[in-house]
Protein backbone atom coordinates (compact mmCIF):
# COMPACT_ATOMS: atom_id res chain seq x y z
CA UNK A 1 0.00 0.00 0.00
CA UNK A 2 2.77 2.41 0.77
CA UNK A 3 3.91 4.71 -1.87
CA UNK A 4 6.94 6.80 -2.79
CA UNK A 5 4.95 9.16 -4.32
CA UNK A 6 2.45 11.01 -1.65
CA UNK A 7 -0.38 12.11 -3.32
CA UNK A 8 -1.38 16.13 -2.17
CA UNK A 9 -4.50 17.13 -1.30
CA UNK A 10 -5.30 20.26 -0.61
CA UNK A 11 -6.91 20.87 3.20
CA UNK A 12 -9.82 22.31 4.14
CA UNK A 13 -9.15 25.65 6.10
CA UNK A 14 -11.26 27.50 8.40
CA UNK A 15 -10.74 30.62 10.31
CA UNK A 16 -12.47 32.18 12.81
CA UNK A 17 -12.34 35.38 15.49
CA UNK A 18 -13.91 34.57 18.65
CA UNK A 19 -14.05 37.25 21.43
CA UNK A 20 -12.65 35.14 23.98
CA UNK A 21 -9.25 34.84 25.63
CA UNK A 22 -6.75 31.99 24.05
CA UNK A 23 -7.17 30.02 27.19
CA UNK A 24 -10.65 30.12 27.55
CA UNK A 25 -10.81 28.92 23.56
CA UNK A 26 -8.31 26.31 24.27
CA UNK A 27 -10.32 24.78 27.53
CA UNK A 28 -13.97 24.58 25.38
CA UNK A 29 -11.63 21.96 22.77
CA UNK A 30 -10.24 19.97 25.73
CA UNK A 31 -12.55 20.35 28.94
CA UNK A 32 -15.80 18.16 29.09
CA UNK A 33 -18.16 19.98 30.56
CA UNK A 34 -17.51 23.09 27.68
CA UNK A 35 -17.41 20.50 24.77
CA UNK A 36 -20.96 18.97 26.07
CA UNK A 37 -21.76 22.72 25.10
CA UNK A 38 -21.16 22.78 21.41
CA UNK A 39 -19.18 20.01 19.61
CA UNK A 40 -22.06 18.91 17.98
CA UNK A 41 -23.23 19.44 13.93
CA UNK A 42 -26.63 20.68 14.16
CA UNK A 43 -29.13 22.86 15.94
CA UNK A 44 -31.28 20.14 17.57
CA UNK A 45 -28.54 17.53 17.92
CA UNK A 46 -26.97 17.35 21.10
CA UNK A 47 -23.72 15.78 22.56
CA UNK A 48 -22.32 13.73 25.52
CA UNK A 49 -18.57 12.61 26.13
CA UNK A 50 -18.74 8.98 27.92
CA UNK A 51 -14.66 9.23 28.11
CA UNK A 52 -12.28 11.63 27.80
CA UNK A 53 -8.15 11.35 28.05
CA UNK A 54 -7.44 14.56 26.35
CA UNK A 55 -3.54 14.57 26.27
CA UNK A 56 -0.85 14.04 23.37
CA UNK A 57 -1.36 10.10 22.98
CA UNK A 58 -4.80 10.13 24.64
CA UNK A 59 -8.55 9.52 22.92
CA UNK A 60 -12.21 10.54 23.92
CA UNK A 61 -15.38 9.21 23.07
CA UNK A 62 -18.60 10.87 22.56
CA UNK A 63 -22.04 10.66 21.27
CA UNK A 64 -24.10 13.28 19.28
CA UNK A 65 -27.74 12.32 19.51
CA UNK A 66 -30.27 13.74 16.99
CA UNK A 67 -33.73 15.37 18.54
CA UNK A 68 -35.42 12.34 19.18
CA UNK A 69 -32.12 10.37 20.64
CA UNK A 70 -31.19 8.75 17.82
CA UNK A 71 -27.24 8.04 18.70
CA UNK A 72 -24.12 8.30 16.97
CA UNK A 73 -20.72 7.87 18.18
CA UNK A 74 -17.65 9.45 17.42
CA UNK A 75 -14.27 8.75 18.79
CA UNK A 76 -10.99 11.15 18.97
CA UNK A 77 -7.26 10.30 19.03
CA UNK A 78 -5.44 12.94 20.06
CA UNK A 79 -1.69 13.79 18.62
CA UNK A 80 -0.58 16.60 20.24
CA UNK A 81 -2.48 18.36 23.01
CA UNK A 82 -0.64 21.56 23.52
CA UNK A 83 -2.20 24.47 25.70
CA UNK A 84 -2.97 27.01 24.92
CA UNK A 85 -2.33 27.23 21.38
CA UNK A 86 -2.20 23.77 19.52
CA UNK A 87 -4.17 20.72 19.21
CA UNK A 88 -4.07 18.27 16.31
CA UNK A 89 -6.32 15.18 16.34
CA UNK A 90 -8.35 12.61 13.84
CA UNK A 91 -12.16 11.97 14.52
CA UNK A 92 -13.38 8.19 13.59
CA UNK A 93 -16.99 6.96 13.32
CA UNK A 94 -17.04 4.61 16.41
CA UNK A 95 -19.65 2.17 18.18
CA UNK A 96 -20.43 2.68 21.53
CA UNK A 97 -17.43 0.80 22.78
CA UNK A 98 -14.76 3.18 20.95
CA UNK A 99 -14.18 0.41 18.13
CA UNK A 100 -13.77 2.49 14.63
CA UNK A 101 -16.58 1.22 12.57
CA UNK A 102 -15.96 0.65 8.43
CA UNK A 103 -18.00 2.84 6.44
CA UNK A 104 -19.00 0.71 3.60
CA UNK A 105 -21.24 3.43 1.99
CA UNK A 106 -18.89 5.60 1.16
CA UNK A 107 -15.78 3.37 0.34
CA UNK A 108 -13.15 6.11 -1.14
CA UNK A 109 -14.11 8.84 1.98
CA UNK A 110 -10.56 9.32 2.96
CA UNK A 111 -10.09 6.74 6.39
CA UNK A 112 -7.89 9.19 8.11
CA UNK A 113 -8.26 12.57 8.47
CA UNK A 114 -6.52 14.74 10.52
CA UNK A 115 -7.31 18.20 11.93
CA UNK A 116 -5.05 20.86 13.60
CA UNK A 117 -6.27 23.88 15.80
CA UNK A 118 -4.06 26.56 16.01
CA UNK A 119 -4.98 29.73 18.09
CA UNK A 120 -3.09 32.74 18.56
CA UNK A 121 -4.32 35.77 20.70
CA UNK A 122 -4.30 39.54 19.33
CA UNK A 123 -5.94 41.68 22.30
CA UNK A 124 -8.73 40.29 23.94
CA UNK A 125 -9.51 38.29 20.63
CA UNK A 126 -8.50 34.62 19.73
CA UNK A 127 -8.04 33.87 16.14
CA UNK A 128 -8.71 30.10 15.54
CA UNK A 129 -6.95 28.50 12.34
CA UNK A 130 -8.44 24.76 11.40
CA UNK A 131 -6.88 22.64 8.71
CA UNK A 132 -8.55 19.11 8.09
CA UNK A 133 -6.89 16.88 5.88
CA UNK A 134 -6.52 13.45 4.39
CA UNK A 135 -3.48 11.52 5.66
CA UNK A 136 -1.97 9.31 2.99
CA UNK A 137 -4.77 9.36 0.79
CA UNK A 138 -5.02 7.09 -2.18
CA UNK A 139 -6.46 8.49 -5.52
CA UNK A 140 -9.54 7.77 -5.02
CA UNK A 141 -9.94 9.06 -1.50
CA UNK A 142 -8.39 12.45 -3.00
CA UNK A 143 -10.49 12.71 -5.44
CA UNK A 144 -13.50 12.38 -3.12
CA UNK A 145 -12.26 15.06 -0.51
CA UNK A 146 -11.67 17.35 -3.42
CA UNK A 147 -14.92 17.11 -4.77
CA UNK A 148 -16.30 17.35 -1.51
CA UNK A 149 -14.65 20.45 -1.19
CA UNK A 150 -16.50 21.47 -4.09
CA UNK A 151 -19.76 21.10 -2.47
CA UNK A 152 -19.09 22.67 0.20
CA UNK A 153 -21.61 25.57 0.91
CA UNK A 154 -23.39 24.24 -1.71
CA UNK A 155 -26.72 22.46 0.60
CA UNK A 156 -24.61 19.79 2.59
CA UNK A 157 -25.52 21.30 5.62
CA UNK A 158 -29.26 21.62 4.91
CA UNK A 159 -29.06 18.08 3.07
CA UNK A 160 -27.98 16.80 7.01
CA UNK A 161 -31.30 18.88 8.47
CA UNK A 162 -33.56 17.43 5.78
CA UNK A 163 -32.25 13.83 5.97
CA UNK A 164 -32.93 14.37 9.47
CA UNK A 165 -36.14 15.00 9.45
CA UNK A 166 -36.59 12.68 6.77
CA UNK A 167 -35.20 9.91 8.49
CA UNK A 168 -37.11 10.50 11.94
CA UNK A 169 -40.43 10.59 10.04
CA UNK A 170 -39.83 7.60 8.72
CA UNK A 171 -39.12 6.48 12.43
CA UNK A 172 -35.46 4.84 11.02
CA UNK A 173 -33.46 7.21 13.41
CA UNK B 1 -7.22 15.59 -12.97
CA UNK B 2 -10.51 14.71 -12.85
CA UNK B 3 -11.00 11.15 -14.09
CA UNK B 4 -14.18 9.46 -15.67
CA UNK B 5 -16.12 7.31 -12.83
CA UNK B 6 -17.37 4.48 -14.29
CA UNK B 7 -19.18 3.62 -10.92
CA UNK B 8 -20.95 5.54 -8.95
CA UNK B 9 -20.66 4.89 -4.46
CA UNK B 10 -23.09 6.72 -2.89
CA UNK B 11 -21.34 9.55 -1.63
CA UNK B 12 -21.22 11.03 -5.42
CA UNK B 13 -24.94 9.87 -6.68
CA UNK B 14 -25.91 12.28 -3.88
CA UNK B 15 -23.21 14.73 -4.30
CA UNK B 16 -25.50 15.86 -7.10
CA UNK B 17 -27.96 18.21 -6.23
CA UNK B 18 -30.34 16.84 -8.74
CA UNK B 19 -30.09 13.65 -7.25
CA UNK B 20 -30.82 15.02 -3.53
CA UNK B 21 -33.91 17.41 -5.15
CA UNK B 22 -34.89 13.92 -6.49
CA UNK B 23 -34.29 11.78 -3.01
CA UNK B 24 -36.16 14.87 -1.14
CA UNK B 25 -39.40 14.13 -3.34
CA UNK B 26 -39.35 10.45 -3.75
CA UNK B 27 -39.37 10.71 0.15
CA UNK B 28 -42.62 11.80 0.07
CA UNK B 29 -44.09 9.13 -2.04
CA UNK B 30 -43.85 6.50 -4.43
CA UNK B 31 -43.80 8.05 -8.04
CA UNK B 32 -43.42 6.30 -11.52
CA UNK B 33 -40.87 7.56 -14.19
CA UNK B 34 -43.77 9.77 -15.92
CA UNK B 35 -44.90 11.23 -12.39
CA UNK B 36 -41.02 12.57 -11.69
CA UNK B 37 -41.47 14.27 -15.00
CA UNK B 38 -44.41 16.01 -13.93
CA UNK B 39 -43.35 17.11 -10.56
CA UNK B 40 -39.88 17.56 -10.79
CA UNK B 41 -40.33 19.62 -14.96
CA UNK B 42 -37.17 17.57 -16.15
CA UNK B 43 -37.04 15.47 -19.60
CA UNK B 44 -37.82 11.77 -19.38
CA UNK B 45 -34.07 10.82 -20.42
CA UNK B 46 -32.80 13.43 -17.56
CA UNK B 47 -35.31 11.48 -15.16
CA UNK B 48 -33.97 7.86 -15.77
CA UNK B 49 -30.52 8.81 -15.69
CA UNK B 50 -30.60 9.80 -12.33
CA UNK B 51 -33.33 7.18 -10.97
CA UNK B 52 -30.26 4.51 -12.75
CA UNK B 53 -27.69 6.12 -10.77
CA UNK B 54 -29.80 6.38 -7.37
CA UNK B 55 -30.83 2.54 -8.40
CA UNK B 56 -27.24 1.35 -8.71
CA UNK B 57 -25.94 2.72 -5.43
CA UNK B 58 -29.23 0.74 -4.27
CA UNK B 59 -30.51 4.31 -2.84
CA UNK B 60 -33.81 4.29 -4.31
CA UNK B 61 -35.83 0.65 -5.34
CA UNK B 62 -38.45 0.03 -7.73
CA UNK B 63 -41.01 -2.37 -8.01
CA UNK B 64 -43.80 -3.34 -10.50
CA UNK B 65 -47.54 -1.65 -10.07
CA UNK B 66 -49.46 -2.88 -13.05
CA UNK B 67 -48.10 -1.52 -16.28
CA UNK B 68 -45.86 0.91 -14.64
CA UNK B 69 -42.46 0.75 -12.16
CA UNK B 70 -42.87 2.77 -9.19
CA UNK B 71 -39.88 4.23 -7.37
CA UNK B 72 -39.30 4.67 -3.81
CA UNK B 73 -36.36 5.97 -1.46
CA UNK B 74 -34.68 2.98 0.61
CA UNK B 75 -34.56 4.28 3.87
CA UNK B 76 -32.56 2.17 5.41
CA UNK B 77 -29.74 2.60 2.76
CA UNK B 78 -29.68 6.62 3.68
CA UNK B 79 -29.27 6.50 7.32
CA UNK B 80 -25.89 5.62 6.89
CA UNK B 81 -25.24 8.20 4.50
CA UNK B 82 -26.89 10.93 6.88
CA UNK B 83 -24.57 10.05 9.95
CA UNK B 84 -21.73 9.92 7.85
CA UNK B 85 -22.49 13.78 6.52
CA UNK B 86 -22.57 14.54 10.25
CA UNK B 87 -19.00 14.18 10.47
CA UNK B 88 -18.65 15.78 7.08
CA UNK B 89 -16.66 18.77 6.69
CA UNK B 90 -19.27 21.49 6.62
CA UNK B 91 -20.92 20.52 9.37
CA UNK B 92 -17.28 21.49 11.29
CA UNK B 93 -18.27 25.38 10.06
CA UNK B 94 -21.65 24.83 11.67
CA UNK B 95 -19.52 23.20 15.21
CA UNK B 96 -17.71 26.52 15.08
CA UNK B 97 -20.77 28.29 14.74
CA UNK B 98 -21.70 26.90 18.03
CA UNK B 99 -18.49 27.09 19.64
CA UNK B 100 -18.54 30.99 19.15
CA UNK B 101 -22.58 30.88 20.54
CA UNK B 102 -21.00 29.29 23.58
CA UNK B 103 -18.30 31.26 24.23
CA UNK B 104 -20.73 34.48 23.61
CA UNK B 105 -23.00 32.84 26.19
CA UNK B 106 -20.62 32.01 29.06
CA UNK B 107 -18.73 35.15 28.87
CA UNK B 108 -21.82 37.25 29.05
CA UNK B 109 -22.21 35.43 32.20
CA UNK B 110 -19.12 35.68 33.73
CA UNK B 111 -18.84 39.68 33.03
Amino acid sequence: MSSDNKIAVKPSILDREFNAPRSLVFDTWTQVEHLNNWMFPQKGFSCEYVSADIRSGGSSLHKMMTPNGHEMWLLTKYEEVSPPERLVFRQYMSNDAGDILPNPQMPTWPKEIRATITLTETGDKTHLHFVWEPIDPTEEEAATFKAALAERGNGWSAGLEQLTIYLESLGHL
Amino acid sequence: MARTRTTYDAFNAIAEPKRRALIETLAIQELSVNEIVKIMRWNQPMVSKHLGVLKQVGLVSERKDGRYRVYKVNAAELKPIHDWVAQFDQLWVNRLDHLEDYLDKIQRGEG
